[in-house]
């Protein structure tokens, strides 16, 4: 799930999973060549190597082009004069660094179309837990099939918020039920196991597998998750903020 | 005399065996010679042998097994050869057997494998685009490679998957990669030599014309955006090429690009032997949820309010529909074609207004639809005896993240997918009403559309049914379940007086025919 990009995210969601990157811990090179850029580079080209004075860094071709510092040592070394940039007696273990910390940025950027696993909880809680509440005992009637002490109870710890905050909206994963009436008039229970336009399959309570044509029989088809899609449907993003904060006090 | 000599022999060749360009203005019946069939974009044959009484009947003709990746591209078929492709990979296969003629195979540097929707052909060559944004010119009659020409630099995130509009000698090529805050173009290539002959840039340079629609201060322009990633269309009287555009970047991340962002969402009208822009008409100003305009530009000619008119139309990622004057851009008709929440209403000139509260938050925003949006690439069709334009239409609920901080780069956020269910709908061109929608599951539907003259609507569902619908009610008149998810849009033609329906599945051809000889 760590290398998750945009093709894989449209196969993530069809499968009911979420695009979620985890943040590998950098490598010493990379917090050595940081320190090194943002003592000596980052007034000129930003601390983060995204331009200020100087140019963006992380979208330059020689940057993109370069392997260890082959492209880049030359330019540090010898400077840019016509472009008023100095030169910088930097040793090749510096340079590495340089392009380590460098290369590095880059991958961030190309890996920002992700919201990380880890993404904090800081960002996330900007909502009112009473109010949250309130709306879980009362215009959302969560409590009709949620209980903070039953199901909820710890919550906040089995996921993380970027997944609590997902998962409240609209759970993936659950099986919905289905009842089919055969012509006979007897009639078929079970976990819903595909249905179309054409045909509707169904798992019975004995773990067996069986299908019918639609046009042959009465379907009738109920999802747990009804009340979440249409909630879904009504959320302001206050009352989406709010049920977080109070789903996170369920720790 | 060494030239006129060769300029008659390539006309011969042109004649003999390959695709004249001047056979697109008016593509014979057993031809299906670009990416959408014709110029017009509006997937619409004239074929009628299948008809709305008869298709039931169909049959499997034959099946081709690419043993590849799925196949996204729509097949061009000229003098009874099929030309599809997927990322890296060409074939060449008979269109009345499904034998394998030839099979190229590029190695590519690097790059993106997401998809790739096909090959452009002139005389006897094929141009095909790369995961690492070259473009080859293949010999059609064999495969082997005649050039190779750099589009864009791999290294700084470029690619190309679309299929090239060729357009009198011109081969149209655009541009893919909007992870690296990469400017975006389109291209004329000479198809002998590989040449560039023009270059659109999608967006100004400071000072021009569309400039004061980026911030004065800073690097944002030129960072750009606007691929040009889907083919376009064409119309040969105005002598106008039309291309939708993608988004500006960073993708998400507006607050480093205030401004309408020119001409990234875009509809554009360029003359295609100067690249010099006509019109241009924006679908998502200031876009910040990832919804390229570049959805087929369809185009026909209709009535509109009792008055004849040369229109363009688009079903855009966004949830709207637009109806534009193809001669001058001016907006005739907006209208959303899905449930949405991100705009308060249309402005005076046909765009939709945004809801500044619905950006991307780093708390988290619900926004429908989501990025993957209320259509993408998957073909719309227009079929002019019924006078309706037909849409994959998806309702995506997604909550969008702007997690970039300090200045943003690439994406700079990203929305998470809560919920989606997918129809096809019937539009009114002239009111934008849905005349009729047809449930094609939970889920996003990637399938596309072909409409016939045989009365039927050929699509595919979202539990891997291929189907032919009628095209007035939407009712079901044929189905077959055929295994998996369909990320392919259909195509037709007809070889020894009979017709064929092309439908490609995973990495199957599947190809179907009437009973009988």
């Amino acid at each position: 799930m760590c290398t998750l990009r945009g093709g894989a995210a449209v196969v993530s969601f069809l499968l009911g999973t979420f695009p979620a990157l985890c943040q590998k811990p950098k490598s010493e090179a990379v917090e050595r060549g940081r320190k090194l850029f943002q003592s000596a580079c980052g007034f000129c080209h930003g601390n983060d190597a995204t331009g200020s004075r100087g140019p963006d860094l992380i979208r330059s071709a020689l940057v993109n082009h370069d392997k260890d510092g082959n492209l880049i040592g030359p330019v540090v070394k010898n400077g840019r004069v016509e472009k008023d940039m100095p030169a910088f007696a930097y040793n090749n273990s510096q340079i590495s660094d340089l392009a380590a910390f460098l290369h590095d940025q880059t991958q961030v950027a190309l890996h920002s179309a992700s919201v990380p696993r880890d993404y904090p909880l800081e960002k996330l809680l900007t909502g009112d837990a009473s109010a949250g509440k309130a709306y879980f005992f009362g215009a959302g009637h969560c409590d009709t099939c949620h209980s903070p002490t039953g199901d909820l109870a710890g919550i906040a710890k089995k996921y993380t918020p970027i997944n609590l905050e997902a998962r409240f909206l609209y759970p993936g994963g659950t099986r919905r039920m289905v009842t089919v009436t055969l012509p006979s008039g007897q009639q078929v229970s079970g976990t819903l196991a595909q249905m179309d336009e054409f045909n509707v399959a169904l798992r019975d309570g004995t773990g067996w597998y069986r299908s019918w044509p639609r046009d042959r029989v009465k379907v009738e088809v109920r999802d747990p998750m009804e009340k979440h899609l249409d909630l879904l449907h009504q959320y302001t993003d206050a009352n989406v903020h709010d049920i977080f904060a109070y789903l996170e006090t369920l720790k | 005399m060494k030239l006129i000599l060769s300029v008659v022999l390539s006309a011969i060749a042109l004649a003999a065996q390959g695709l004249d360009p001047a056979a697109l203005l008016k593509p014979a019946t057993d031809t299906w010679p670009t990416y959408n069939g014709d110029y017009s974009g509006q997937r619409h044959s004239p074929l009628k042998q299948i008809d709305s009484t008869n298709v039931k009947s169909l049959t499997l003709a034959w099946i081709f097994q690419a043993h590849s990746a799925a196949i996204k591209s729509t097949p061009l078929e000229v003098n009874g050869v099929l030309y599809f492709t997927v990322p890296d990979n060409v074939w060449a296969v008979d269109a009345r057997t499904g034998q394998q003629i030839w099979h190229y195979k590029y190695t590519s540097d690097g790059g993106d494998h997401i998809g790739h929707r096909g090959v452009g052909m002139y005389g006897n060559w094929l141009y095909f685009t790369t995961p690492d944004a070259h473009l080859v010119s293949l010999n059609a009659k064999d495969g082997t490679v005649r050039w190779n020409i750099e589009l864009a630099d791999v290294k700084l995130g470029y690619f190309s998957t679309m299929a090239p509009l060729v357009v009198h000698n011109h081969v149209i090529v655009g541009i893919s990669g909007d992870v690296t805050d990469v400017p975006g173009f389109l291209e004329s290539i000479e198809p002998e030599t590989g040449k560039v002959e023009w270059r659109w840039s999608s967006q100004p340079k400071k000072g021009e014309p569309g400039s004061e629609t980026w911030p004065k201060e800073g690097d944002a322009i030129e960072h750009g955006g606007g691929m040009t990633w889907m083919t376009g269309t064409y119309d040969p009287d105005l002598n106008l090429l039309y291309w939708g555009t993608g988004n500006p970047n960073p993708v998400l991340a507006g607050e480093g690009r205030l401004g309408d962002n020119l001409y990234t969402c875009s509809i554009v009208a360029l003359n295609p032997d100067t690249g010099k822009l006509a019109w241009y008409f924006q679908p998502s100003p200031h876009d910040v949820h990832d919804w390229d305009a570049v959805e087929t530009p369809v185009l026909f000619d209709a009535g509109f309010q009792g008055t004849k008119r040369k229109l363009l139309a688009q079903a855009s990622r966004n949830g709207y529909f637009f109806v534009l004057d193809r001669a001058t851009g001016k907006s005739f008709l907006t209208a959303p074609f899905i449930e949405s929440n991100w705009a308060s209403g249309v402005d005076s000139r046909g765009r939709p207004i945004a809801r500044l509260d619905k950006y991307p938050k780093s708390d988290g925003t619900l926004v429908e639809p989501a990025s993957d949006g209320a259509t993408n690439w998957m073909a719309p069709s227009f079929d002019p005896d019924s006078g309706l334009f037909y849409v994959i239409a998806r309702r995506v609920i997604s909550i969008f993240y702007h997690t970039a901080s300090g200045k943003a780069e690439g994406w700079g956020g990203r929305d998470r997918n809560l919920w989606a269910n997918s129809v096809i709908e019937a539009i009114d061109y002239q009111t934008g009403k849905i005349r009729w929608s047809h449930e094609l599951g939970d889920g996003e539907v990637t399938a596309g559309i072909l409409t016939t003259a045989g009365h039927l609507l050929f699509t595919a569902d979202n539990a891997g049914n291929l189907m032919a619908l009628d095209p007035e009610t939407g009712k079901t008149l044929w189905h077959v379940q055929a295994g998996g998810h369909v990320v392919s849009s259909p195509m037709t033609y007809e070889l020894d007086g009979k017709q064929y329906l092309l439908t490609a599945v995973q990495d199957l051809v599947l190809v179907w025919k009437l009973p009988g000889d």
